[in-house]
């Protein structure tokens, strides 16, 4: 005991100071203040756009300066909620119950929804006064020390167009004469400061006679019968969009009242929706609304099933690698001149899951306390997220897991290393290995799906996949005897394999030569002197 | 135990491998105090043997009594073990990886440490203590592994091969190192196949070849196992000498170099004397003892012997 405790604590140490462990501690949460922070950081740095509008007979101009003024009242108006939220004075914090009974629409398809199919409460947001009078408004309710609120900036502004174009050239010469602005050659004025152009629209007078209607013919596009965006950016097309959907907003709105059809009507009737609700009937009565902490908890377990996977191979593949330097080098007779092959095994794979432990700990740490960091009400993914990460079951789940998962691959991966001479040896073996576990991966997310269904329950009752299906489906609440019976048979799995792997490590490791065949292997492991290689 | 029972006995010991025969009925008695050689070829079974004894093999048949007891299980804390082949933790630094493997002896971290520190400081290696083993030269690497060996005081210690790779330079550390474990009273087995160490250092040795034990007992046993031999030179014919007592043959080796063998007994100074009193003229007259070489080429014979000896 003292001895595999000596060996444990030589491992550990040694993996504890590798650059790859630290690397790992570190950049996840790194990784993950990044992956919550990135559409805010991104915004941040982004500087604001000049583009310009050559559009002679005035067709689509004020239609576009509208859209992209909406585009920042947005901005503002999001912006103005973040700020109210975290300065406003609160009664109390959200509970528990607030979250539950928030529905289940993601923040995304609610600004969608918001903007798309009613940009009219955004003009009502400007027309009634904008910021100012809202900050009017709330004064009386934010916190004494709530600092002044701050406009975002503006993502696009239109600027006037160089002198030396001439608008009422044709689109070609035009677009000719605006290319050293937009390849960055020169630069426009913007306010008293030059600026890089970002993008050029051209609207020739005679698209209007090219609109496309149902019945019309389809016609290829040519550059003098469309609108044209000229920009040297392709990755950044929001501006194309906004542009789009306002020229096209505007046509329509100018074909409805061709059709002596009333715009505001149409509008009315657009924006008309029939409520619907997604409700669970396992949860108790008057509850069963789907709130979004439910649906992050449904997929939530694949977050921990891909976790569990990497972490698993990452440190069985320590131990794999390691095996291999004591066999390589012939440590190993020093050390069995000391201790038995138990000891030595059994030290490796405590110690090994140790550092291992160590590392995943540090992420599951790093992975709350970001999401404490970052949550709040004006974070309401993240805080369903930590809500579920902490008060569900799903991290003992994982724990639990983890170790059996470990020790099974663990045990599996010692006795291959010990059979191996070199790590190449070990890898060509390794690819058949690779090809059974990389199946949990493949079905991850189609479990979640059906939780409970066939492929779910078969492979849970297959010893090498359940840490990873029983993770999967770990939130749909399994029948009892999957719970159990799974878990029982895993266990009888590990100390199988264990047992197995003593046997084949204890006569592997001091063997060189090449790998055994497998008849040999067996007869190593059916010998009852297992030392008579 | 008693101090006059044998350290190491080892009594018909056999292993085989599926077919073939590592280890041959060896037998061998390993006496407290001792610096034991075990020599032989490369193959010939030494260190399954020492495999064996260190209970790292269960041999096939036969019997292990090592430090009185059935089983270097039960007696691991007594005993150092440097085997041929062997490395280093090459993230390990050197006085961590001594004090490692003496605290798996038993003895407590910190005392092992200090141990290390010692035992680096005593043969040269104080400045490299807290040196990665990657950025260890080879010889120090060696060094390192030697005195991981014995840093827990072992009362008996194991060399398998332990100058092989070793430079001029380390080879005489070694010895030193082995000198002085000898004289601390430190019962040491050490294999080679080079005979002048074993001639140097042990006092008692075995000569194994293709699984068996040819011979186990003391250098001076060893080199009675061949005729002595004198050699001279003369430009006469030493034909005179055969009737000297103890002469039983006489060989004509080159033009004016003759061999002179004697029998167990027989009296180098007598044979001296016969020359005088025959006025043979001689120009050189040789009775230097057989070395170990000449026993283990008379004993293995010329095809192993010729692996050894190249």
């Amino acid at each position: 005991m003292r001895n595999a405790l000596l060996v444990a604590r030589r491992e550990f140490t040694e993996n504890v100071q590798t650059k790859g462990f630290w690397l790992g501690v570190i950049t996840t949460p790194l990784l993950l203040l990044l992956a919550v922070n990135a559409q805010r950081w991104l915004d941040a740095s982004t500087p604001t756009r000049a583009f310009v509008v050559v559009d002679p007979a005035g067709l689509y101009i004020d239609a576009i300066d509208a859209a992209v003024d909406r585009l920042h009242q947005q901005e503002v108006l999001k912006a103005f909620g973040t700020y109210l939220a975290r300065h406003a004075l609160r009664k109390e914090p959200p509970t528990a119950a607030d979250l539950e009974s928030t529905p289940a629409v993601d923040v995304d398809s609610l600004l969608k929804r918001y903007s798309d199919a009613n940009p009219a409460a955004v003009d009502m947001f400007v027309s009634q006064g904008g910021v100012a009078m809202a900050l009017g408004l709330v004064r009386s309710q934010l916190k004494p020390d709530a600092p002044p609120f701050e406009e975002p900036r503006r993502p696009y502004v239109r600027v006037k167009l160089p002198a030396e174009v001439d608008p009422h050239d044709s689109a070609e010469v035009v677009a000719e004469a605006l290319r050293p602005w937009l390849r960055g050659e020169r630069q426009v004025a913007d306010d008293e400061r030059n600026v890089d152009l970002f993008a050029a629209v051209v609207v020739p007078p005679a698209v209007i006679d090219h609109v496309i209607r149902p019945g019309s013919l389809p016609t290829q596009p040519t550059p003098e019968a469309s609108v044209q965006f000229w920009a040297a950016n392709l990755a950044d097309t929001d501006l194309a969009a906004v542009i789009e959907q306002a020229i096209n907003d505007h046509q329509r709105r100018e074909e409805f009242r061709a059709r002596d059809v009333d715009a505001t009507t149409v509008r009315a009737v657009q924006s008309t929706s029939v409520p619907l609700v997604k409700l669970n009937p396992t949860k108790a009565s008057g509850r069963e609304q789907v709130s979004m902490a439910d649906q992050i908890r449904q997929w939530a377990p694949t977050g921990f099933v891909y976790l569990l996977w990497i972490s698993i191979f990452a440190i069985a593949s320590m131990l794999l690698n390691n095996t291999i330097e004591e066999k390589s080098n012939r440590l190993v007779e020093v050390l069995f001149s000391s201790i038995t092959p138990w000891e030595l095994m059994t030290g490796k794979l405590t110690g090994i899951a140790a550092a291992g432990l160590s590392m995943v700990g540090s992420w599951l740490v790093a992975l709350v306390a970001v999401l404490w960091w970052q949550a709040g009400p004006q974070a309401e993914f993240a805080q369903s997220l930590l809500e579920v990460v902490v008060g569900s079951g799903l991290l003992p789940a994982f724990l639990g897991y983890f170790l059996l998962g470990y020790l099974l691959y663990g045990g599996l991966f010692l006795a291959l290393g010990s059979v191996c001479n070199t790590l190449k040896e070990a890898q060509n073996m390794m690819q058949p290995v690779m090809l059974v576990m990389i199946v949990p991966l493949l079905t991850m997310v189609f479990i979640p799906k059906d939780p409970n269904g066939t492929l779910a329950r078969v492979m849970s009752w297959i010893p090498i996949y359940t840490p990873f299906v029983m993770m999967n489906r770990a939130a749909a609440s399994p029948p009892a005897i999957d719970l159990y019976g799974t878990t029982l048979l895993l266990l009888a799995s590990v100390v199988f394999t264990l047992w197995l792997a003593g046997r084949i490590f204890a006569v592997g490791i001091l063997r060189t030569g090449q790998p055994p065949r497998l008849v040999e292997l067996l007869r190593w492991i059916s010998r009852v002197d297992a030392t008579g290689g | 135990m008693t101090l006059d029972e044998p350290v190491l006995e080892l009594k018909h010991l056999r292993k085989t491998f599926g077919s073939f025969t590592a280890v041959d009925d060896v037998s061998l008695t390993v006496p407290r105090g001792s610096v034991y050689g075990f020599l032989g070829p490369n193959g010939a079974g030494k260190t399954t043997t020492l495999r064996m004894a260190l209970s790292i093999y269960s041999p096939t048949s036969g019997s292990v009594r090592i430090l009185g007891r059935p089983s270097a299980l039960h007696v691991r804390h007594r005993i150092g073990f440097l085997p041929e082949e062997r490395g280093l933790y090459k993230k390990m630094r050197a006085r961590e990886i001594i004090a490692y493997f003496a605290s798996l002896k038993g003895m407590s971290l910190a005392a092992a440490r200090k141990r290390a520190d010692d035992l680096l400081e005593q043969y040269g290696l104080g400045e490299f203590a807290r040196t990665r083993c990657e950025a260890l030269s080879k010889g120090m690497s060696q060094k390192v592994q030697v005195l991981a060996t014995i840093a827990h005081r072992p009362e008996f210690v194991i060399f398998d091969e332990p100058f092989s790779g070793l430079d001029p330079v380390n080879q005489q550390v070694l010895e030193q190192l082995i000198d002085d474990l000898r004289i601390a009273g430190t019962t040491i087995i050490f294999s080679t196949h080079i005979m002048e160490h074993a001639e140097r250092l042990c006092d008692r040795l075995v000569l194994i070849a293709r699984g068996r034990a040819l011979f186990d007992g003391t250098l001076a046993e060893a080199k009675r196992l061949i005729p002595r031999q004198i050699l001279l030179r003369t430009t006469s014919t030493p034909d005179g000498l055969q009737r000297v007592p103890g002469v039983v043959g006489i060989e004509r080796l080159t033009n004016d170099q003759y061999a002179l063998t004697l029998t167990e007994d027989g009296e180098p100074d007598a044979v001296l004397a016969a020359c005088f009193h025959h006025g043979l003229p001689l120009l050189a007259f040789d009775r230097s003892e057989p070395t170990l070489r000449d026993v283990f080429l008379r004993l293995v014979g010329p095809s192993d012997a010729a692996e050894v000896l190249a």
